[in-house]
C-alpha cells in the first residue's frame, strides 16, 4: 500500500519585478513511497528536495501533476492531511522566547490535545528527545543540536503516520547524529511510521532507507534501493589495498582495473569484477616482491553513486 | 473540526502570545509608556489652549482610542509577525491551524492588553484632567471600546494579510496603516472639519461612527443617522473582507513559496 503517489509533478517559481525570474524546481517528478518504509531523496543544493517535500507536507502547491498522500489529494484534502503528517527541519526555527516544554505543547494544543492526554504526550516526547534538563530553557538559549531535538519532538507530536524529515542531523556532532538516526530507525521499527527524509549525508541513506531517489535539477536521475543504485550505476567493486611501498604506478594499468586512487595510505582499485580481478592483482604484486599487509573488498559507497549521479 | 478543537486552537494561539507579551521587554512602551505619554501630552495641551471641559474631553476621547487601536491590531499583527520574525511561518502552516484561530487568538490577547491600557488612562485622564470615561453610561462606553476592538482586528488582519503577501518589506507600510486610519477616523477633530474628499473616505472607516456615537454623550452632536448600527456594519463586512484578504494571501504564498521564503 503506498503512503505516496506523485505523478508529474512540476514546480516553478517566478520572482522579480519588472523582469520576471523563472526557476523551474520539479519538472515531471513521479515517486511511489510504500507505507512504512523509510525514503531517502538525495541530490546537490537546489536540486529540488526540499521543494518536493514541501509540496508533499502542503506547505506548497504544484503547479501540475497529481498527488495522493495517506490516500488523500495533497492540494484538495491538505486540511485534512495535516493532522496526519508533520515535518521537522535540519534549520528549525520557533518563538524565541517561548521554552522547550511550551513549544512542544503549543503544537500539540493546536492538534488537539488538551489536560492529562497534552501533559503525557509533552512529557514522552521531551524524554523520548533527551530534552528533560531543557525543558524550562527558552529556545533562544539552545544549541543547534537542541533545537534540532525541538523540532523532532515538535514533528511526533500527532503521532504522524507521515513524518518528513529535511536534513534532520545537519550541522550535529557525530554521537547525536547517531543517537537521532537510531531514533528514526526506531520510529519506523515500533510504530510504522512512514519517514521520507531528505539528507547530504549519504552514510545516512545508506543505513536508515529502504528506498533512495537521487533528485538533480527538478528531475529524478535514479530510484532504487541503495544497492540496486550502486549496481544500477555500474561503478564496479573497489579492491583496497595496504601495500609496501605504498605506490604500485602499473597497478592501474592492469587487466580490469577502472582506476587507482591513494586514500589515506590504502590503494583503491575500482575494478570491473572482484572475484575475477583479485587473484591476478596479488598474484602481480607478489611476482613484483610489493608487500601486501591488508585487503579489503567492498561495494562503492553510495557517496560514489551520488557524484556520478551529479556529474 | 469539532468545537473543542476549534477552542483549543484559538486558546493555544492565545497562549502563546501571552507569553510572548509577557517576555517581551518593549511591552511595557507599548502598554504603558506610549499610552500614558500620549493622554498626558493632549491633556496639556489641552489646558494650555484653554478648551472647554467638552472640547477637551472630545480630544482625549480621541488619544484613548488611538492607544487602545493601537495596542490591539499590534496584537492581532503578531499573529503573523511573531513567527515571521522568528522565521517559523511554515511550522506554524503545516500544523492544522486556520486563520480563525490565529486572529481570533490574538485579538483576545489583545483585547485583554487594549483593555488595561484603557483603564489606566480612564483612571489618568480622571486624576489628571477631570475626564470622567462613565459620563455617557456602561453601554456607551462598552459600545465604543467594542468599535475600537473591531476596527483593530479589522486593520490587524489586514496587516497579517499584507506581510503574508509581500513578506517583511510589509512591515514598516503595515505600522504606518493603522496611523492613517486613525488620522481619517478623525481621533482630534470632527470629520466635517475634513475636506470633502477625504471626509468620504472617512466616512467609509467603522471608527469614525464609535467615536462620533461616544463623544455625542459629551454634548457633540452627532453628525450621523444610526453610527453604531453604521459602525457595526461596517466592520463586519471589512472583518470578512480582511478575512477573505488574509486567506487569499496564504494560498498566494503556499503558491509562491513565500512561506517558505519568509522561513529561511
Amino acid at each position: 500500500m503506498l503512503a505516496i503517489d506523485a505523478r508529474d509533478v512540476e514546480k516553478t517559481f517566478r520572482s522579480g519585478w519588472p523582469r520576471r525570474r523563472e526557476t523551474r524546481a520539479l519538472r515531471g517528478v513521479s515517486l511511489a513511497v510504500e507505507r512504512g518504509s523509510i525514503f531517502g531523496l538525495l541530490g546537490p543544493n537546489g536540486a529540488g528536495k526540499t521543494t518536493l517535500l514541501s509540496i508533499l507536507a502542503t506547505l506548497l502547491t504544484p503547479d501540475r501533476g497529481t498527488i495522493t498522500v495517506l490516500g488523500h489529494d495533497v492540494v484538495r484534502d491538505a486540511a485534512l492531511l495535516r493532522r496526519r503528517l508533520n515535518m521537522a527541519s535540519g534549520r528549525p526555527s520557533f518563538l524565541w522566547s517561548l521554552r522547550v516544554g511550551e513549544i512542544v505543547a503549543f503544537y500539540g494544543r493546536l492538534y488537539g490535545l488538551s489536560g492529562r492526554a497534552l501533559r503525557a504526550r509533552v512529557d514522552g516526547l521531551i524524554e523520548i528527545c533527551e530534552l528533560g534538563p531543557y525543558r524550562r530553557v527558552p529556545y533562544s538559549d539552545l544549541s543547534t543540536g537542541l533545537k534540532q531535538r525541538v523540532a523532532l519532538a515538535k514533528s511526533l507530536v500527532n503521532d504522524p503516520e507521515l513524518l518528513f524529515l529535511d536534513e534532520p542531523t545537519l550541522g550535529l556532532d557525530p554521537d547525536v547524529s547517531v543517537r537521532v538516526r537510531a531514533h528514526i530507525a526506531r520510529l519506523r521499527r515500533e510504530q510504522g511510521i512512514t519517514i521520507v527524509l531528505t539528507t547530504h549525508y549519504m552514510r545516512e541513506a545508506d543505513e536508515l532507507c529502504d528506498e533512495i531517489a537521487f533528485i538533480k535539477d527538478g528531475k529524478i536521475l535514479a530510484r532504487g534501493t541503495p544497492g540496486e543504485l550502486k549496481r544500477q550505476i555500474r561503478l564496479g567493486e573497489v579492491i583496497a589495498l595496504r601495500l609496501d611501498p605504498a605506490r604500485v604506478p602499473w597497478l592501474a594499468e592492469s587487466p580490469g582495473v577502472l582506476r587507482c586512487v591513494e586514500v589515506d595510505g590504502w590503494v583503491e582499485c575500482t575494478v570491473d569484477e572482484a572475484e575475477k580481478r583479485l587473484p591476478d592483482i596479488l598474484r602481480a604484486l607478489h611476482a613484483d616482491g610489493v608487500v601486501i599487509r591488508n585487503v579489503q573488498v567492498r561495494e562503492p559507497e553510495l557517496e560514489e553513486v551520488f557524484v556520478e549521479l551529479a556529474k | 473540526m469539532s468545537w473543542r478543537n476549534e477552542l483549543l486552537a484559538v486558546w493555544a494561539v492565545t497562549l502563546r502570545n501571552a507569553l510572548m507579551g509577557a517576555r517581551n521587554v518593549f511591552f511595557f512602551f507599548e502598554l504603558l509608556f506610549w499610552p500614558i505619554v500620549g493622554v498626558l501630552s493632549i491633556g496639556l495641551m489641552s489646558r494650555f489652549l484653554e478648551l472647554t471641559e467638552a472640547q477637551a474631553s472630545f480630544v482625549l476621547v480621541g488619544t484613548i482610542a488611538l492607544s487602545i487601536v493601537n495596542v490591539c491590531q499590534l496584537e492581532v499583527a503578531y499573529a503573523v509577525l511573531l513567527d515571521v520574525w522568528s522565521k517559523s511561518l511554515k511550522h506554524q502552516f503545516l500544523a492544522p491551524i486556520g486563520i480563525r484561530h490565529l486572529t481570533l487568538g490574538s485579538w483576545v490577547v489583545g483585547m485583554v492588553r487594549s483593555l488595561a491600557v484603557f483603564v489606566l488612562l480612564a483612571a489618568l485622564g480622571r486624576w489628571a484632567f477631570g475626564f470622567h470615561v462613565l459620563q455617557p453610561g456602561w453601554v456607551a462606553l462598552l459600545t465604543f471600546l467594542l468599535g475600537c476592538f473591531l476596527t483593530a482586528w479589522v486593520v490587524g488582519v489586514a496587516v497579517c494579510a499584507l506581510i503574508t503577501l509581500f513578506g517583511n518589506r510589509a512591515e514598516a507600510f503595515a505600522w504606518a496603516s493603522v496611523n492613517l486610519v486613525l488620522v481619517l477616523a478623525g481621533i482630534y477633530y470632527p470629520i466635517s472639519v475634513l475636506p470633502d474628499f477625504i471626509a468620504a473616505i472617512a466616512k467609509a472607516i467603522p471608527l469614525t461612527y464609535f467615536l462620533d456615537a461616544y463623544r455625542s454623550h459629551y454634548g457633540f452632536e452627532s453628525e450621523f443617522g444610526a453610527p453604531i448600527a453604521t459602525g457595526l456594519a461596517l466592520s463586519l463586512l471589512y472583518a470578512a473582507l480582511a478575512h477573505w484578504a488574509f486567506l487569499a494571501a496564504i494560498q498566494r504564498a503556499r503558491r509562491t513559496g513565500l512561506l517558505l521564503k519568509m522561513s529561511e
